[in-house]
């Protein structure tokens, strides 16, 4: 006979997790209770928010499956946000959440929520476990269900009584899930038809997005692209992807996207998109979205087909599975010579411009970081400009390689998703840039890094203002700066120094100097090569701006450049 | 007006899930009947939509994990003879009465 809180963790270990993030309180602490001896490492988090963020940072970084452990009532809701993040960006995540005792649920409890309720769309798919004997096959669901398809997050609620309980424990089951009545691949016919397109198309592109991670299949996309030789660009979520040094690549498309990236994209006659959904940050406008395009969109997820724009040509199945027919398709053809196109996509005039005004010292400071990075390290960054200028300096080919909020865009994501990362990848560099808005989001997590002693490699980006809200308040609010002021912000290196962890600052002024000074070259290199934890404040100019950015409402074709702004 | 048949597995949430595609939208629900089928569940909805808010929502609802099959419905007079109910207004959210003097020297 095993408790049911001893089922649990027997099941999790049977899906092969080792290691889950949470923070205990009265409805799960049986399942606490149960942690020693169950071969499931627990990290105490320091805050809800960063339990749930850390286990996306750990999934998104291996594809692995996240697991979030929370209380009752108001440690669920903590985890609402991180659940919201794991379903716009497709992230497999299981959260186990307490609930008070069955006969009490509904009658507005001490710590009670409705949970299930809450997350019903936010999640996949979700279950308020009511008897003990449901918990391993529950657990299989929630597993299968949170990694099939597009993975995303799956929320189960377990009743304090069910985890006190003991019953007889058979072992962990496999799911099987009935068998959709609508056929949910392609068939091989999709080739024909994309071959026909292609032979019509003048102006043909590519777009990459996160699908072509999740699927595993950048390689083949990379083959099938060099096969192509067509321009091609990524979403924030594609980056790395791609390998950045084909002559084929223009960057990052939409709204902080490249000159060249979205130019190809508003005159494309044929746009091929793999595993991307088509949000509005890639978009601008989707009225005026690809104007003279037909699109082809490779997607797992048929939800996301003609959500914002129809396709001509939907290929809906695993990329691991569509890429390669269609590869193999298209080696049999011959192509059409769209080497004339590619050069006017690439062309110089298309590059981006040198002046990046009050911004250099700061694009100048990632550059100088991302360049001293090994190549197999992990930059995560929060949301806001520097999250956008990272972006667009990015240049690894690892394609786990960049990890941000992108379709929720939740600030003080970065810093407990670095926890995550870093767990999961003991042997890399781990770099987290953070604004001074967001890293005081789950600040309180400096605590669980200086605990675990992890060498996470922390920045903040001190601007001294909620930057991009700043951006648009002095683009299109006539500079009426309201609530974004952050000028009294802590000293965040004497914070760093209270939670124990080595902390440093270096000014924007250090980056003016054509040859980086011996000291500050010196400082950047301990910086990034200490096996310990450390956190370096860079000061910067409080008024730059992102460019080129499209405006609300506005098609690609009208992004402002740093020079129209000024 | 347009009819959808959803049929699904009447697991935990499930007709939950495809009320609220609808409900996310801001698109009223004037008539909801969910009702077994042989093994499963139906519910059939009538809905103010346009043509492309149909194919959203087709897609929305297949991609529920146990709805088993989805069918867009032919719109409401070739098939539904109910013009009385569907002419029915909402009731008002709620109403609104003048504050009394004292309360209007407050706000």
């Amino acid at each position: 006979m095993l408790k049911g809180a001893e089922i649990v963790l027997r099941c999790l270990r049977a899906e092969g997790v080792d290691l889950v993030f949470g923070y205990p309180g009265g409805a799960i602490m049986p399942l606490y209770d149960a942690l020693d001896g169950s071969g499931v490492r627990h990290i105490l988090t320091r805050h809800e928010q960063g339990a749930v963020f850390a286990a996306e940072g750990y999934a998104r970084s291996t594809g692995k499956v996240g697991v979030a452990i929370a209380t009752s009532g108001p440690g669920a809701t903590n985890l609402v946000t991180g659940i919201a993040d794991a379903k716009m960006d497709s992230v497999p995540l299981v959260c186990l959440t307490g609930q008070v005792r069955s006969a009490l649920i509904g009658s507005d409890a001490f710590q009670e929520t409705d949970v299930f309720g809450l997350t019903l769309s936010l999640t996949k798919w979700s279950r308020l476990v009511r008897s003990i004997d449901e918990i391993p096959e529950v657990i299989a669901q929630a597993f299968y269900w949170a990694r099939s398809g597009r993975p995303g997050p799956v929320v189960l609620d377990l009743p304090v009584d069910l985890l006190k309980a003991s019953a007889e424990f058979h072992g962990a089951v496999q799911f099987q899930p009935h068998p959709k009545s609508v056929a949910a691949s392609a068939d091989s016919s999709f080739c024909d038809t994309l071959l026909a397109l292609l032979h019509q198309a003048k102006r043909p592109v590519a777009l990459v997005g996160a699908g072509a991670k999740l699927s595993s299949a950048t390689f083949e996309l990379t083959e099938l692209l060099d096969r192509l030789q067509i321009p091609t660009f990524a979403t924030v979520h594609g980056l790395g992807a791609v390998p950045h040094n084909k002559p084929y690549y223009l960057g990052m498309v939409g709204m902080h996207g490249t000159r060249a990236a979205n130019t190809a994209l508003n005159e494309t006659d044929l746009l091929l998109v793999f595993g991307a959904r088509l949000d509005d940050r890639v978009t601008g406008e989707p009225t005026r979205f690809a104007p003279h395009a037909k699109i082809v969109h490779f997607e797992i997820d048929p939800g996301q087909l003609d959500r914002v724009r129809s396709c001509e040509l939907p290929v809906v199945g695993d990329l691991a599975e569509t890429i390669p027919a269609f590869s193999n398709a298209v080696n049999r053809a011959s192509l059409p010579d769209w080497s004339g196109w590619l050069a006017i996509a690439c062309a110089p005039d298309r590059a981006e411009l040198e002046s990046r005004g009050t911004a250099e010292p700061t694009i100048r400071f990632l550059d100088e970081l991302f360049k001293r990075l090994p190549k197999d390290g992990i930059i995560l960054a929060d949301v806001g400009q520097h999250q956008m200028w990272a972006a667009q300096r990015y240049r690894s080919d690892s394609p786990r390689g960049f990890i941000t909020s992108g379709g929720l865009g939740a600030m003080g994501f970065a810093l407990p998703a670095a926890i995550g990362v870093q767990l999961a990848n003991p042997d890399k560099t781990v770099l987290c840039i953070s604004g001074d808005g967001g890293i005081q989001m789950n600040i309180q997590e400096l605590a669980t890094v200086h605990r675990l002693d992890l060498p996470i490699k922390m920045v903040i980006v001190d601007n001294q203002y909620l930057g991009m809200v700043r951006q648009w308040q002095q683009l299109f609010y006539n500079r009426n700066y309201a609530e974004t002021d952050l000028s009294d912000n802590p000293d965040f290196v004497a914070i760093g120094q209270a939670y124990r962890i080595k902390s440093g600052r270096l000014s924007a002024v250090a980056m003016n100097e054509e040859e980086l000074s011996p000291a500050t070259r010196q400082q950047l290199e301990r910086f990034l090569q200490s096996r310990e934890p450390e956190l370096l404040v860079f000061e910067c100019p409080p008024e730059a701006n992102v460019f080129p950015m499209v405006p609300s409402g506005a098609a690609l074709s009208e992004m402002l450049l740093e020079e129209d702004a000024s | 007006m347009y009819v959808f048949d959803v049929r699904y597995r009447n697991t935990q949430g499930t007709l939950m899930r495809i009320l609220n595609a609808v409900s996310r939208r801001g698109v009223d629900l004037p008539y909801v009947q969910a009702q077994p089928v042989e093994h499963n569940h139906k519910v059939t909805l009538l809905l103010d939509v346009n043509p492309k808010q149909v194919g959203q929502l087709c897609r929305d609802w297949r991609a529920v994990v146990d709805v088993i099959d989805v069918r867009a419905g032919a719109r409401l007079k070739d098939v539904m003879d109910h013009d009385a109910w569907v002419a029915t207004p909402h009731p008002p959210a709620s109403t609104f009465e003048p504050l009394d003097p004292p309360h209007q020297a407050l706000a």
